[in-house]
């Protein structure tokens, strides 16, 4: 970037500063967000709603009272798990783009694992079926590593493939022809799950599970793995220099595997989370695009693990005040996906201009 | 099963199919390898397809005319494709998180907007329009079998044939094809020339974008009479398999795109005749042949050195 424009001398130059602070940071991300506020107040005027009243109705209905942060809460639970699931990923350079697969792969893992264990005693399903759900995530992340390492197959488009192939396999199973379609119904879904293979309440009249705890645990595991481990190091390191890392002896491709293999892990435990602590069957639409919301997440927390739990509130939030949004002003719930693509955005090109700053050019020379 | 496909009348069929199916890949990766032998890494092609098949649809419904649709639709992509510029270019973002945000602006848009047009009124399914009708050359499509292949397509289709050798000329014929090539490869030296790099790429990503939208609008303004929420269901992702798998070179772009579509029309003809395959196992084999494809190009010599590297001075 240089002063000079059209041969007229600039007096100031933008350049990239090599030490960002962190409130610096913050006061950009506030920026972003109330910049990506505004650009979704102009999408709200094309509704024709009241800005005022559609704000109020989405901060009412996701923040307004001890039953909807509760129910934020709810929401919150698998954004905080995918979002762990890109920010580790992302943290390494590994484009993760499969949550959304990773998540249904996990739900599957979990429905099988009960189908085959349903007898056991309700705790000792619970860790059988949190367990077989990390492991059918992590088994669909790790086959992208594989692919990458021995195949040269770029994990972007491995995984956005295997995110639709998932999806047809989970409508096969749940065809008329597949083994796990509800006897009788109409509709493409499993049988209601029993009462005693339900993830517990925590607490009561509201819809809360365990799967909530088990989300922050994750985040507090992930922030510990990525700062005071070897491995969370190596993680680092490929993701910060990769030739570099190689050089310093780490065996780059076992990283990325288990890199993945624990991004999908998250992803898997999301899918569980909702299999069994909230809708209670197996359904197409179990996600929604929580995994790619799980990206989103991510970035806003900038692939803080910690951060990702805050920002998994915020959308969790956001989404439930889009449901009060509809009902109050008729404005479409789909408008937090608006909303949300809006915020990347913004933030993303605040983290930018944040390690930006203008200097004089006489300063320089 | 292969006694019913292998009849003259279900392959000129299985042909014909691959052709019209071929149009929205060929029209998106054609738009995608100029942007990235400009060395922009645009992963927001599925966002500005669906962007484009859901604008080319409003504005045919509301105006009544599908050729302004078409065009609502190249305008919707080229924005996409200038915010995509501005972001990868000018403020420098990783070009893989922007062109994600891309794809969730472009599917949360269009479901809002959507749903805002269409549940009001209680015609989510309902909503059809007129669209364009195969462009029967005449003398030419009367001959058997090859004139239905060939030559009784929309005119978008031919237009996406047309393209390639176009754009083949363009990229290795011409000053701006050339400058083009080599900012992919090594924007210093173009730099140093005097050529403004930027410009360059913000055209070459503008131009990805309009093609996208292209693309889009050919899914719901000639494929199909109506939107619905996530109809380019995966055809932007492999639009980016196709322009690897291509060698980023126009002819075999092409027949990468080709292919892509043999697949998809062989398995609606199978569909079609009714053999016992649960469909979603057929439907999925684009997607597990992508995955393939991707092992099988291992030769990626025409790849841009530069490709997804935001160009810095100094």
């Amino acid at each position: 970037m240089t002063g000079t424009r059209r041969g007229l001398r600039f007096p100031y130059r933008l350049e990239r500063r090599s030490d960002v602070g962190r409130w610096a940071q913050l006061a950009w991300l506030i920026v972003a967000i109330v910049a990506a506020l505004i650009a979704s107040g102009l999408l709200l005027l094309t509704a024709g709603a009241d800005v005022v009243e559609a704000f109020g109705a989405l901060f009412g209905g996701g923040f307004g009272g001890w039953r909807e942060i509760l129910e934020t809460l709810v929401r919150a639970t698998p954004l905080i798990l995918t979002g762990l699931a890109a920010a580790l990923a992302f943290r390494a350079k590994v484009w993760n783009i499969g949550g959304e697969g990773q998540l249904f792969a996990g739900a599957m893992a979990g429905y099988w694992a009960f189908t085959l264990f349903a007898g056991l005693p309700p705790v000792a399903l619970f860790l059988v079926v949190i367990a077989a759900a990390a492991a059918g995530g992590a088994a669909v992340g790790w086959l992208a590593a594989l692919l990458k390492t021995r195949f040269n197959v770029d994990e972007i488009i491995s995984t956005v493939m295997m995110n639709y192939i998932v999806m047809f396999f989970l409508s096969l199973m749940l065809s008329g022809v597949g083994p796990w379609r509800e006897q009788g119904s109409y509709y493409q879904q499993s049988a209601m799950l029993p009462e005693s293979a339900q993830f517990l309440v925590l607490l009561p009249r509201s819809r809360l599970h365990v799967g909530f705890l088990l989300a922050v645990l994750a985040a507090m595991a992930i922030h510990i793995l990525l700062t005071r481990t070897p491995l969370g190091y190596e993680i680092r390191a490929i993701g910060f220099n990769p030739t570099a890392a190689r050089f310093k002896g780490t065996n780059v491709p076992k990283v990325m595997a288990v890199t993945l293999a624990i991004s999908g892990a998250l992803a898997g435990l999301a899918g569980a989370g909702e299999l069994f602590g909230l809708q209670h069957r197996l359904v197409m639409d179990l996600s929604n695009g929580l995994g790619y919301t799980g990206i989103i997440v991510a970035m806003l927390a900038n692939l803080h693990p910690l951060g990702v739990v805050l920002a998994a509130i915020l959308f969790g939030g956001l989404t439930n005040g889009a449901f009060r949004l509809q009902v109050a002003t008729g404005v479409p719930s789909a408008f937090t996906f608006a909303i949300q693509a809006i915020v990347l955005l913004f933030v993303i090109s605040a983290s930018i201009l944040s390690s930006f700053r203008v200097r004089t050019v006489s300063d320089v020379d | 099963m292969w006694t019913e496909i292998l009849q003259g009348a279900i392959l000129a069929s299985i042909f014909a199919s691959m052709i019209r199916l071929a149009t929205p890949l060929l029209l998106a990766a054609m738009g995608e390898m100029i942007a990235e032998r400009s060395g922009v890494l645009n992963l927001g092609v599925e966002g500005m397809m669906l962007m484009g098949a859901f604008s080319g649809f409003m504005v045919a419904y509301f105006s009544g005319s599908i050729w302004l649709g078409v065009l609502g639709a190249m305008l919707t992509g080229g924005l996409m494709g200038l915010i995509m510029a501005f972001m990868a270019i000018t403020l420098k973002v990783e070009q893989i998180v922007t062109g994600m945000a891309l794809n969730l602006l472009g599917s949360g848009v269009s479901l809002f907007w959507h749903r805002l047009l269409f549940n009001k009124t209680e015609e989510v399914n309902v909503a059809t329009i007129q669209i364009f009708q195969p462009l029967r050359i005449p003398g030419l499509s009367d001959i058997p079998y090859l004139g239905e292949v060939f030559f009784s397509h929309r005119w978008l289709t031919y237009l996406a044939f047309a393209l390639v050798p176009m754009i083949w000329f363009f990229l290795y014929r011409t000053k701006y094809g050339l400058e083009i090539r080599c900012v992919g490869e090594n924007p210093r030296a173009i730099d140093v020339r005097g050529v403004n790099v930027a410009r360059l790429q913000y055209l070459a990503t503008i131009f990805g974008g309009l093609m996208a939208g292209v693309a889009g609008s050919f899914l719901t303004l000639a494929a199909s009479p109506r939107f619905v929420p996530e109809i380019s269901a995966g055809r932007g992702w492999l639009a980016i398999v196709i322009v690897i798998a291509g060698n980023w070179m126009p002819w075999r772009i092409m027949f990468a795109a080709l292919l892509f579509a043999f697949l998809d029309a062989f398995q609606l003809h199978v569909q079609g005749v009714g053999v016992l395959i649960p469909y979603q196992i057929l439907l999925a084999i684009p997607y597990v042949f992508a995955i393939l494809a991707m092992m099988g190009s291992r030769a990626r010599s025409e790849a841009p050195r530069h490709l997804g590297v935001p160009y810095l001075r100094e």
